[in-house]
């Protein structure tokens, strides 16, 4: 079956830099998918070669199996959401909305219509008259978002709309978001280089990574099974120690950690031929004892700074070779109430729940 | 602010005495002639002996004032028309585009502004005579359009770079082809730069005398032209009349524009 919306093999150069390197995407028919990455990583490129703004070097992109590389960008139709305001500043919010249908020589009347149903659909009805000048951001970019939907695009891009607004407007409109992406099922391709709203708003992610995308996946996914260190470090929160490989079998790899621990079983992603890795351990997943644990693998460490943040304590501890690690600790934990600064203690943890990266050479 | 009004202790009373010096050297002369074409003299004396409205109505009967005014005036409305045609396409150009030379041309497009104005009379004057433009209106709207351009270029290229493009992206995405997305959205939001680009040209050949005066035959005369030359003949209190109705004229288009401008800013 031909997926709905094809990235095939999509690169961008610019001069003798390369933006997006052989990025390949199959999006389904509705799916909400997030590309997240830092600054640079070549999201927005790639995004501009789907809405027609930019035209990629090399490489296709097809919608139910047609290149669209030919269509003009005014015949796409496709919607976006910019990052930056762009509605129209000498119309009303109502023209704003209406000029999708106006370029499309619809009757007077189905504008008002559809243009009255979008703007109830954003929820700002009570606001058809005004400029964009008398509009708060967040009101701005649902305007963007309505006008972007009015003419009922089978593909809605987004280009991090809602970075330029505070936490608390931008949660709220991540609601609407996911909501209206339940009502109408419009296929969406988000863009934004904020794990939060990633995960809260997607089905699946796509994270970028200096150009080329490190892996696909749900959020559950991306957070049980990093392919590369880039997405461990970037979804979720780690700490990584450097150790060596032993063994590798199916995959699971045994490791030694300075001090002369071995771990068996540890899930190891890349090229082991260098024989060195470095593994990753969730703060969560970390368990803390004061005495040896009797089984499993334990590393002694020394209690540093203990911060209290609501629901968990955040414990920075530090092993005996001085790497950091960090433990989180729910509230009722037994040990919480007692512990204290340059505590000796034993953190172990599960080696299904860690995972190791191979050292660059190889490459992931 | 460093310097600030309330700190500055008695150099304030110094900055204001500059101030209103500066004014009253500036605004004198204006005043000065329009007091003498409500005045009575023909001689010019100042202060007027007695107000008469005379030489408005000797002005308005002749017929030649009339025409002059009214050749002034077809000639700087095209040449507003075309000067902002024209330097819409140049500021594009020069702000969209993205090649080797675009600071060089920018800057040839400007030199009209600081290149003497008589050398490019002579230059044109020159060139009409070989090609039979001299004295036609043609060669009028042609020789001001020269002079008129870098104002538009630089006023409409101003508003522009202002504009996000962003903007006119979005309108083509919305389904606009690209020439609609610049007529229906970049050019109403850069309305107030056009509107200036248009009032600065229709000045700049309204208020121009020295290619003017090259390019004038008997028949066909410009209102500066007109004026120069009655000067020349005789000092009659009908041009400090003319001249108080150019100055007038000129404030009421200054003021559209800052309030074109004031507009555009508010919505
Ligand atoms: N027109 C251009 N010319 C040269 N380099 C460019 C151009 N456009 C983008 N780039 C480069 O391509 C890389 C990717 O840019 P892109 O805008 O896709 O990043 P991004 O992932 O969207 O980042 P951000 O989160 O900052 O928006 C950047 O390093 C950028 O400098
Ligand atoms: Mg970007």
């Amino acid at each position: 079956m031909t997926p709905f919306l094809e990235i095939a093999g999509l690169s961008r150069h610019f001069g003798s830099f390369v933006a997006v390197r052989d990025v390949n995407l199959e999006i389904r028919k509705g799916e909400f998918m997030t590309f997240l990455g830092p600054s640079g990583s070549g999201k927005s490129t790639t995004l501009y070669a789907l809405a027609g703004l930019d035209t990629p070097t090399s490489g296709n992109i097809r919608i139910e199996g047609k290149s669209i590389l030919d269509v003009p960008p005014h015949r796409r139709n496709i919607g976006m959401v910019f990052q930056r305001y762009t509605l129209f500043p000498h119309l009303t919010v109502a023209e704003n909305v209406g000029f999708p249908l106006s370029v499309r020589r619809r009757p007077a009347a189905e504008i008002a219509a559809k243009v009255g149903r979008m703007l109830e659909l954003v929820r700002l009805q009570d606001f058809a008259q005004r400029k964009p000048g008398q509009l708060s951001g967040g009101q701005q970019q649902r305007v963007a978002l309505a006008r972007a939907l009015v003419y009922e695009p089978p593909v809605l891009l987004m280009d991090e709309p809602l970075a330029a607004l505070d936490k608390k407007l931008r949660e709220e409109i991540q609601c609407e978001i996911r909501r209206i992406h339940r009502e109408t099922g419009v296929t969406i391709l988000y863009v934004t280089h904020d794990q939060e709203e990633a995960l809260r708003l997607s089905d699946r992610i796509a994270v970028f990574s200096k150009g080329v995308i490190d892996q696909i996946g749900t959020g559950a996914e991306l957070y049980e099974n990093p392919a590369t260190r880039f997405v461990a470090e970037f979804i979720g929160d780690s700490d990584f120690l450097p150790c060596d490989v032993l063994a590798v079998r199916d995959g699971l790899a045994s490791i030694g950690l300075s001090g002369g621990l071995a771990v068996d079983g540890v899930p190891l992603h890349g090229n082991p031929a260098a024989g060195k890795a470095e593994l990753m351990l969730r703060p969560e997943r970390i368990s803390l004892s004061r005495a040896m644990p009797a089984s499993g693998p334990a590393l002694p460490a020394v209690i540093g700074d203990l911060t209290f943040l609501g629901s968990h304590l955040q414990v920075a501890a530090a092993t005996l070779d001085g790497r950091a690690l960090s433990v989180r600790l729910p509230f009722g934990h037994e040990v919480v109430g007692s512990l204290a600064r340059g505590d000796e203690v034993w953190l172990s943890f599960r080696p299904a729940d860690a995972c190791a990266f191979c050292s660059a050479q190889g490459g992931s | 602010m460093l310097l600030h009004w309330d700190k500055l202790g008695w150099w304030r009373w110094v900055l204001l005495a500059v101030t209103i010096l500066t004014a009253v050297f500036l605004l004198l002369p204006i005043l000065f002639i329009a007091a003498l074409s409500f005045g009575s003299s023909q001689w010019l004396i100042f202060p007027p002996p007695s107000w008469t409205l005379r030489w408005y109505d000797e002005l308005f009967a002749d017929p030649s004032w009339l025409d002059a005014a009214w050749t002034s005036f077809k000639i700087a409305v095209v040449v507003a028309l075309l000067s902002v045609l024209i330097g819409t396409l140049a500021a594009f150009g020069l702000v969209r585009g993205r090649f080797r030379g675009r600071e060089a041309l920018k800057a040839f497009f400007l030199t009209p502004m600081i290149l003497p104005v008589v050398v490019l009379a002579v230059a044109l004057y020159a060139f009409y005579l070989r090609v039979g433009l001299d004295g036609t209106v043609t060669g009028f709207v042609l020789a001001h359009l020269v002079v008129a351009l870098p104002f538009s270029i630089l006023s409409i290229g101003t508003a522009l770079e202002g504009f996000d493009k962003s903007i006119e992206d979005a309108a083509v995405l919305c389904g606009a082809t690209p020439l609609e997305a610049v007529l229906r959205v970049t050019l109403p939001a850069i309305a107030s730069g056009l509107f200036s680009a248009a009032i600065f040209s229709f000045l700049a050949s309204w208020d121009e005398v020295v290619l003017a005066i090259f390019m004038a035959s008997p028949s066909l005369q410009t209102l500066p032209v007109k004026i120069w030359g009655t000067l020349r003949q005789d000092l009659t209190p009908v041009v400090a009349a003319v001249s108080t109705l150019l100055i007038a004229l000129t404030l009421v288009l200054m003021l559209l524009v800052s309030l074109a401008r004031r507009f555009a800013k508010s919505s």
